[in-house]
């Protein structure tokens, strides 16, 4: 049950999670943060409870970070799930800091540049965390396949996550009622 | 624009639209801009520009821009919860579901082969952000900065915030090629 073995304190669990969001510039790309604070030091969420909210929060609409609304939850229950809410909306606010601030300033060749360095770091701190989701998602060559068969559907073709998620879903069902 | 007419634009453009940010701001910039003349092009352009470069998920970042830019603080607050909120709950739900349905085998299939979908979902993403980067900027800084960060956290030699820093170092003093 979500909560029941949380050993963080929900402010705790914000910091953490506002961490992640604070230090990546687009939805998944604070997975890999949020895995190696609370999987991996805190030990407070399992790879397997990580892929559930990962896959709750994509299958539904709005934006990709909400999934971190899913994290929380998994952690310490309703309240988590509003430090996570907090969390994914929190660095939202610092557009206006920009707007009113800086400006244009901000928009120099510097800085994106600077940017778009960490988003490719990203691409490959979210690739190295697909091994360690894979340990306990991927469980036989089925599971495997579906996942090969997501990545292909996501990266090759404009269908919707919510397609994705439910396809897998019906093939999941469809494959334990043949197979038994 | 009235609050509450800033609150129901947000809100249905925001929970109506699938597939991750980039389409629900080009819907916001249709009906901001385009339907309703509350944007001028200008407008929306800097918005999403720094949206671009605004910590956490983009998405929300140009809602709370946006709805700063037409209301103040209360319209960027309105703006960003109307579209984060309904969106958390709806993935919460779907967690429950996910949790409830593990008493069922027909349903833990289901809910496996999901969750298989979810680790092809995160190599996606993984993929979706260094592809880009990788037309704009040239393919070796982008792949060179992917692998390292990869390998450097794949092997735990840095946690992943120390990663982004020094990617972000590498980004500001590597200048990129120049494209034809």
């Amino acid at each position: 049950m979500a909560g029941a073995r949380s050993a963080v304190s929900v402010w705790l669990l914000y910091l953490l999670l506002l961490k992640a969001t604070c230090t990546s510039f687009s939805g998944l790309a604070s997975l890999p943060s949020i895995r190696a604070d609370l999987v991996e030091r805190h030990h407070v969420l399992s790879d397997q409870q990580l892929n559930a909210a990962l896959a709750a929060g994509r299958s539904g609409p709005g934006p990709l970070g909400i999934y971190v609304v899913c994290v929380g939850y998994q952690v310490a229950g309703v309240p988590g799930a509003v430090a996570g809410l907090l969390a994914a909306i929190t660095p939202a606010f610092f557009i206006i800091a920009l707007l009113r601030g800086v400006g244009g300033a901000v928009t120099g060749a510097a800085l994106q540049r600077t940017i778009r360095a960490i988003i490719a770091a990203a691409a490959g701190l979210l690739a190295a965390t697909t091994i360690d989701l894979a340990a306990s998602g991927i469980t036989g060559a089925f599971t495997a396949f579906v996942a090969a068969a997501s990545f292909v559907a996501l990266v090759f073709t404009r269908v919707d996550t919510l397609w994705v998620m439910l396809g897998a879903a019906a093939l999941g069902a469809a494959h334990k009622l043949i197979t038994g | 624009m009235r609050l509450r007419t800033l609150a129901a634009v947000f809100l249905r453009i925001g929970n109506t639209t699938f597939g991750g940010g980039d389409p629900t701001v080009a819907a916001l910039g249709r009906e901001l801009v385009e339907r309703r003349g509350a944007l001028d092009p200008e407008q929306y352009g800097i918005v999403y520009g720094l949206a671009r470069i605004t910590p956490g998920t983009n998405m929300l970042a140009f809602c709370a821009g946006a709805g700063w830019m037409l209301r103040g603080w209360a319209g960027a607050v309105i703006a960003v919860t109307t579209v984060a909120v309904p969106p958390a709950i709806v993935a919460l739900m779907l967690l429950w579901l996910f949790e409830a349905g593990m008493a069922n085998p027909i349903a833990t299939a289901a809910l496996n082969a999901v969750i298989a979908a979810a680790v092809g979902l995160v190599l996606a993403a993984s993929a979706l952000l260094v592809l880009p980067l990788m037309r704009r900027t040239g393919y070796l800084r982008s792949a060179l900065l992917a692998t390292l960060s990869f390998l450097l956290v794949w092997k735990q030699a840095l946690s992943p915030v120390e990663v982004l820093a020094l990617a972000g170092l590498a980004g500001f003093l590597w200048r990129e090629p120049v494209q034809p």
